[in-house]
């Protein structure tokens, strides 16, 4: 059974008729699947399969621990949103859980902006990351019923897009529950960076920024 | 577009239609009456509005001093009639919460719980029911129980006891949400009776898992880490601690709206939004009516004439006309 509905399939196929650069989704889940992991892979393959510029490759998480690792894949279900083609760059785009409900829009998103080439953050932004010394771990907790979740995941996206010291992961709350309880997640979104810092709530990008600064000072 | 996957969605709905001319948020008196000119401008128009009884005037009882409508009839009808003329001009109306916008940006941005929109010249007409100040505790404890959006943090209070503080739809509706997750809720209210439409109330009157408290005030959320409970004090009443590890706050005052301005606009100290004579704020193309301003006595028909310079003065901006056109067909 389909997941996507024809008329979504029919609005997706015509969003995405403008991408330009190619674009490599890479899922992670298990043979023995985890609660959401099979329903993770038939997004990503449904999604995949309406474009000639998506590709899809799907690893086991146990099999392929080595792969696991080097994309940094300690949970699962887990999808990399990366540029793909003959010239590949995983960006630090991360969505660990299922992207769907409201986070199912993130997805897109991310695949637009990546084929795209541009985070399309302001000129302020991208001279403070450009400028950034050390890493950036950001960890936005979701849920996918959060209406506003969405524009603070795209936002961490957006950041971890435009600089190689920054990774940026979606967490749904429900499907992690020892990451909600050990971040003290009881609302989202809720952001965390480097492990001290957290907002909640989506925070416009000077605010955040705000906090960027904070994190690495 | 949102995917539900039975985790307690049942909309997979496209997004709207996202590009317009003109953005309206707010969908009270002046809201509404800008729709009504811009639609007939021939102006692609959206109006964003979070619940007819979350305005000034979708609570009003009674009103019986609109020019041309006798009546009385009630706050709510009045904006429901003025809705209606501004959707058979062609005016877009949708139900959602406005969180952000950009008004920088080329087209000016509006994010919204349903999704993200763009226009050429946006009118804000959120009017004057924010709330003045925060409660002891709330401040400390957002997101460790404290939270103003039960669809979001819900499932955060599996088989707890929470409270719901409010009064109209949208503290209904959100208390009705919880139900799913939640052991039990109690509801205080502030005022001695629900306002909120017909169906909720007897909704939220009959469920099982809610109990009503009404005319009992917020005095305080009590916590140290998490919340713990709410200090709550009934009309006449000894206070009293409600034991519970949520509270979803969802009450009203007499602030203008401007949260989700970010600061983008100046306001003066009682938090007004600044206008010209054409209800143009310092940023072209973004406009401001009815009581979000503090200079105008706050009127229904004032803030629909509002609306209606306002609408006319966006048509100029949007065609770079010289002057205000009247609307005379
Ligand atoms: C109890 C009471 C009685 C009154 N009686 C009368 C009377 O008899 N006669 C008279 O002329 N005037 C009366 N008024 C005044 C009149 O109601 C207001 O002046 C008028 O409603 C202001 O219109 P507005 O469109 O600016 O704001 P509102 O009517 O308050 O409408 C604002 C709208 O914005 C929406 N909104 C707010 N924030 C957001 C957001 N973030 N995203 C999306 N939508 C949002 C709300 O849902 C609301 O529908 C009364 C007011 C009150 C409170």
């Amino acid at each position: 059974m389909a997941l996507l509905r024809e008329d979504d399939r029919q609005h997706l196929i015509n969003e995405f008729s403008v991408l330009t650069n190619p674009v490599k989704l890479v899922v992670f889940t298990q043979k023995l699947e985890c609660q959401y992991c099979a329903e993770t892979r038939m997004i990503a393959e449904e999604v995949a399969a309406l474009s000639d510029k998506i590709s899809l490759q799907v690893y086991d998480f146990e099999a392929h621990a080595e792969i696991a690792e080097q994309y940094g894949i300690d949970k699962i279900p887990a999808t990399v949103i990366m540029r793909g083609g003959n010239d590949p760059k995983d960006y630090g785009i991360r969505l660990f859980g299922i992207p769907s409900g409201y986070e199912f829009s993130t997805l897109i998103e991310d695949i637009m902006m990546v084929s795209r080439g541009d985070s399309g953050l302001s000129a302020e932004t991208k001279a403070w990351v450009a400028a950034l010394k050390k890493p950036v771990h950001m960890q936005v907790f979701i849920t996918p019923t959060c209406p506003y979740c969405p524009r603070a995941v795209i936002l961490a996206h957006q950041l971890a897009m435009e600089s190689d010291l920054i990774r940026s992961d979606m967490v749904e709350a429900i499907e992690f529950p020892h990451l909600a309880n050990k971040y003290h997640v009881h609302g989202v979104p809720r952001t965390v960076i480097n492990e001290r810092v957290h907002i909640e709530g989506a925070a416009p990008e000077r605010m955040l920024l705000g906090k960027l600064k904070e994190a690495v000072a | 577009m949102e995917l539900s996957l039975g985790l307690g969605l049942s909309k997979l709905g496209l997004e709207a239609e996202n590009d317009y001319d003109v953005i309206i948020i707010g969908g009270g008196p002046a809201g509404a009456s800008a729709a009504i000119y811009t639609a007939r401008s021939e102006l692609k128009t959206l109006v964003i509005d979070k619940g007819l009884t979350a305005g000034a005037l979708g609570i009003t009882a009674k009103i019986s001093n609109y020019p041309g409508v006798p009546g009385p009839i009630s706050g709510a009808e009045l904006v429901e009639i003025m809705r209606q003329q501004a959707e058979s001009f062609g005016a877009m109306f949708i139900t959602d919460k406005v969180v952000g916008v950009d008004i920088h940006s080329t087209p000016k941005m509006v994010m919204a719980g349903t999704g993200t929109f763009t226009a050429k010249a946006i009118i804000l007409a959120t009017g004057s029911m924010g709330r003045t100040s925060v409660v002891p505790g709330e401040e400390v404890l957002l997101g460790r129980g404290v939270s103003y959006c039960a669809t979001c943090d819900g499932a955060f209070f599996r088989d707890q006891t929470v409270a719901v503080i409010g009064n109209n739809d949208e503290a209904l509706e959100e208390a009705l949400f919880l139900t799913k997750y939640a052991a039990k809720i109690y509801l205080v209210v502030p005022t001695p009776e629900l306002k909120a439409r017909d169906f909720l109330v007897h909704e939220v009157t009959t469920h099982e898992k809610i109990e009503v408290l009404l005319g009992t005030r917020l005095k305080e959320i009590v916590g140290t880490e998490l919340v713990e409970g709410v200090r709550v004090q009934p009309r006449g009443g000894a206070e009293a601690l409600l034991p519970v590890s949520g509270a979803f706050v969802y009450l009203q005052g007499g602030k203008p709206i401007t949260d989700y301005l970010m600061e983008q606009l100046q306001t003066t100290p009682e938090g007004c939004l600044v206008v010209d004579s054409e209800m143009q704020t310092a940023v072209p193309g973004v406009f401001a009516v009815g009581d979000l301003l503090c200079t105008h006595i706050k009127q229904a028909v004032i803030a629909a004439a509002d609306g209606v310079i306002a609408a006319i003065a966006a048509d100029k901006f949007i065609h770079g006309r010289k002057k205000l056109q009247t609307d005379w067909r």
